[in-house]
C-alpha cells in the first residue's frame, strides 16, 4: 500500500521532484506499475525503456509545464490570502485606525483584547454555534441522506429541494427568518402566542436569540452535510449490505457496525470542513441578529467585524481575528493530518 | 476513491422506482407501505424547511399596505422594484461578477487540480496544505488589508477588485473539486497521448479536460454560488450604489422605506432564482463528495 501510494497513480512520471527516481524504480514498483498498465513482463510492454532515454528535454519541460499550471493559483493565493495575512500581524502590532497607519504598541492590542470579557464571551458563544452547527447539521444531513437512499417516490425532487437553504443567499434567508420571528407580530410568535405559549421573543431575550442563531445556522448547514454523506453512501458497495442481511443484522447494526465504518473518512472531513465553515462564518449571525441582543449571539468574527468598522479600533479588531485565525490554523493543521493518517479504504 | 458526481444516478433510481411501483401495486410487497410512510416524513421535513423560502416567494405576490389593489395576489411589488430602484443594474452587476468568477476559478483551479491529482512531490503536498489552511482564514482577517491594497491599486469599489477576490476566495475548494474529478479518470489515457508525442499540456487539454465536463460545471456552480451568495466582501468594497450587487441593494430596502416587505421579498426572490434556476437544471452535475477523497487522498 505504502509502496503503491508513494509512486501513486502517476507513478512519479509527472513528479518533478522524484520523477527520475521513479523510473528508475526498483523490480517492486516496477511490476505495480505494469500490473496497473495492465501490461505483462513479456508484453508489448517497451515504455519503461523508453522513457529514460527521452527524460532529459521532456523532463525540464514538463517541470515547466507543471510550475505554469500552478503559478496563477499560487500567485492569487499569496497576493489575496498570504499577503493580508501578513499584513494583518503588522496591524495588530500597531495603534492605528483604518485611515492613519497609527504607532507599534508591541502586544498591547493582544493584552486587552485577552482582558476583555467581551473577547471571552464571544469565544465562548463561537465554541457553541460551532459545535450545534457542525453536529445538528451533520445529524440532520446523515438522516436524510439515509432516507434519500431508500425507495421513495419524488425522490429526486426531494433531493433537490432540500438542498435550497444552502442554495439560497444567506441575506435572502436571514431577510426572510427575520420576518418569521423578529417582532411579535411576525407569524411564529403570534402562532406561538395562539398556543398558548404567551410572548415568545426570539431574538429578544438572549438566550433565544442564541438558540435561533444555531437553528438558523442548522438550517442553512445541512444541506451540504446531506450531499457529502449521499455521496460517503454511495460508494458504500450494495452487496455489503446483501450480505448482511443474510446474516440477520437487523437495521441498526448494519448501521453501526457497516455503514458508520465505511462512511467515518467522509464523516471526518466533513467535521472538519464544518468547523471551519462555522468559525469563519460572518453572515449567518450577523445578518440575523447583527450580534444582538445584548451582545450574546456575538461571535469571534462579529466582534472583530464590529471593532474594526463600528468602532474603527483597527489594531484591535485585528488583533482579535488573528488570535482566531491562530487557533483555527494551529486546529486545521493538527486535523489536516489527522484526516491524511485516516485512511479507510 | 472519490465519487463526483453520485446525484447523477438519480435519474436511472427514479425510473427504476417507477417500475418498482408498477410491480409491487400486484404484488403487494411489506415495503410498500415503508415507502409512502418515508415519503410522508420526507415531505413533512421538506415543507417545515421550506417554509422561510415559501414565505418570501408568497409575500413577493402580496399587495404592499395602504395601495389601491385589494387582491391576494398582484405583481405590483416586481413592477415597482423593477421601475423605481437600481435593481436591474444590481442584477447585471451581480450576473457580471459572478460569471466571470466562475470562468476564472475554473481556468485556474484546473490545472492547478491537474497537478494536485498526478504528482505526488513533497512540493505538491505542501501546495495542498496551503491550500488547506488559506481556506481556513477567515475572511475578515483580510479584509482589511485587502482594502489598504486594492486602495492603492485603485480596485476599490469596482467590480473587477471583488472578482479577485470571489476567485482568491473559491480557490481552495475549487482545486480539490477539479483534483477529485480528475483522480476518476485513469492516467493511462494520458500515457497513451503522451507516447504518441502529445506534450502534458496538450494531453491535459484534449484528453483530461474534455473528458472532466462533471468536474468543470460542479466547481462552476460552486464559485457561482461563492460569488452569488457573499455578503461581506460586497458590503466593505463597492460603494457606489451603480456598483452594488443584489446583496448590498437588498440591504437598502431596510433602511430607505423601513418596512415594506412586499418590495424587499420581490428583490429577495430576484436575487435567489438564478442559483435555484441553476440548481433545478444543472444538479446532476453538482457533487461536493469527492472534496473528502481530494482531501484526504494526499
Amino acid at each position: 500500500m505504502t509502496e503503491q501510494k508513494k509512486y501513486g497513480p502517476a507513478g512519479g512520471v509527472l513528479a518533478s521532484g522524484d520523477g527520475g527516481q521513479a523510473v528508475r524504480a526498483d523490480g517492486v514498483v516496477d511490476g505495480v506499475r505494469r500490473a496497473r498498465r495492465g501490461v505483462g513482463r513479456a508484453g508489448p510492454g517497451r515504455q519503461p525503456q523508453r522513457a529514460p532515454l527521452r527524460k532529459h528535454p521532456v523532463f525540464g519541460s514538463r517541470t515547466r509545464t507543471l510550475l505554469a499550471f500552478v503559478l496563477p493559483s499560487a500567485v492569487l493565493l499569496l497576493l489575496i490570502n498570504l499577503y493580508p495575512v501578513a499584513y494583518a500581524f503588522v496591524q495588530s502590532l500597531k495603534d492605528g485606525s483604518l485611515i492613519a497607519p497609527g504607532h507599534f504598541v508591541g502586544l498591547h492590542n493582544y493584552a486587552s483584547v485577552l482582558t476583555d470579557p467581551r473577547f471571552w464571551g464571544a469565544a465562548r458563544f463561537t465554541l457553541v454555534f460551532t459545535l450545534v452547527g457542525v453536529f445538528g447539521s451533520w445529524l440532520a444531513g446523515l438522516g436524510l441522506a439515509l432516507l434519500l437512499r431508500t425507495r421513495v417516490p419524488a425522490r429526486g425532487a426531494f433531493k433537490v429541494l432540500l438542498l435550497l437553504p444552502w442554495v439560497v443567499p444567506v441575506v435572502v434567508s436571514a431577510t426572510s427568518w427575520n420576518w418569521l420571528v423578529a417582532t411579535p407580530q411576525s407569524p411564529i410568535p403570534t402562532l406561538l402566542r395562539h398556543l398558548g405559549f404567551g410572548d415568545v421573543l426570539f431574538l429578544a431575550s438572549p438566550l433565544l436569540a442564541q438558540v435561533t442563531v444555531c437553528v438558523f445556522k442548522v438550517w442553512i448547514s445541512f444541506p451540504f452535510m446531506m450531499m457529502m454523506m449521499s455521496s460517503a453512501l454511495a460508494s458504500v458497495d450494495a452487496s455489503v449490505y446483501e450480505a448482511a442481511k443474510v446474516d440477520g443484522a437487523g437495521p441498526w447494526q448494519t448501521f453501526r457496525l457497516i455503514t458508520m465504518p465505511m462512511i467515518s473518512r467522509t464523516t471526518f472531513v466533513s467535521w472538519i470542513l464544518m468547523t471551519i465553515f462555522c468559525v469563519n462564518d460572518f453572515p449567518t449571525v450577523y445578518l440575523l441578529t447583527g450580534g444582538g441582543p445584548v451582545g450574546s449571539t456575538r461571535t469571534l468574527v462579529v466582534l472583530a467585524y464590529q471593532t474594526v468598522f463600528q468602532e474603527f479600533q483597527t489594531g484591535t479588531g485585528v488583533a482579535i481575528a488573528f488570535l482566531m485565525t491562530f487557533v483555527l490554523v494551529a486546529i486545521s493543521v493538527v486535523l489536516y493530518r489527522q484526516i491524511r493518517k485516516v485512511n479507510i479504504e | 476513491m472519490s465519487v463526483l458526481g453520485t446525484s447523477s444516478t438519480g435519474a436511472p433510481h427514479a425510473a427504476d422506482g417507477a417500475a418498482a411501483s408498477t410491480r409491487k401495486a400486484r404484488s403487494a410487497e411489506p415495503g410498500q407501505r415503508g415507502r409512502w410512510w418515508r415519503f410522508a416524513v420526507l415531505l413533512v421535513i421538506a415543507l417545515v424547511v421550506l417554509i422561510p423560502i415559501l414565505a418570501v416567494v408568497g409575500l413577493s405576490f402580496r399587495p404592499a399596505l395602504g395601495s389601491g389593489a385589494n387582491d391576494s395576489f398582484t405583481v405590483e411589488n416586481y413592477i415597482t422594484v423593477f421601475q423605481q430602484t437600481d435593481v436591474l443594474t444590481w442584477l447585471r452587476n451581480s450576473l457580471l461578477v459572478t460569471l466571470v468568477t466562475a470562468v476564472v476559478a475554473v481556468a485556474v483551479a484546473a490545472p492547478a487540480g491537474y497537478v494536485l491529482s498526478r504528482s505526488r512531490s513533497r512540493l505538491v503536498s505542501g501546495y495542498s496544505m496551503l491550500l488547506f489552511v488559506m481556506q481556513s482564514l477567515p475572511v475578515v482577517t483580510a479584509v482589511i488589508p485587502l482594502f489598504i491594497l486594492f486602495a492603492k491599486l485603485g480596485l476599490v469599489d469596482r467590480l473587477v477588485g471583488v472578482m479577485i477576490i470571489y476567485v482568491a476566495g473559491a480557490l481552495s475548494v475549487a482545486t480539490w473539486m477539479m483534483a477529485a474529478y480528475y483522480d476518476s479518470i485513469p492516467i493511462a489515457l494520458e500515457e497513451a497521448a503522451w507516447l504518441d508525442g502529445a506534450s502534458l499540456f496538450g494531453g491535459f487539454l484534449r484528453i483530461v479536460l474534455r473528458n472532466s465536463l462533471p468536474g468543470v460545471l460542479s466547481t462552476a456552480i460552486f464559485s457561482f454560488l461563492v460569488a452569488w451568495n457573499d455578503y461581506l466582501i460586497a458590503v466593505v468594497f463597492l460603494r457606489s450604489s451603480w456598483n452594488y450587487t443584489l446583496p448590498i441593494g437588498l440591504e437598502t430596502f431596510f433602511q430607505q422605506n423601513a418596512t415594506n416587505w412586499g418590495l424587499v421579498m420581490a428583490v429577495a426572490v430576484v436575487m435567489m432564482a438564478p442559483p435555484i434556476i441553476l440548481f433545478a437544471f444543472l444538479n446532476k452535475y453538482f457533487s461536493v463528495g469527492g472534496v473528502g477523497g481530494a482531501l484526504a487522498g494526499r
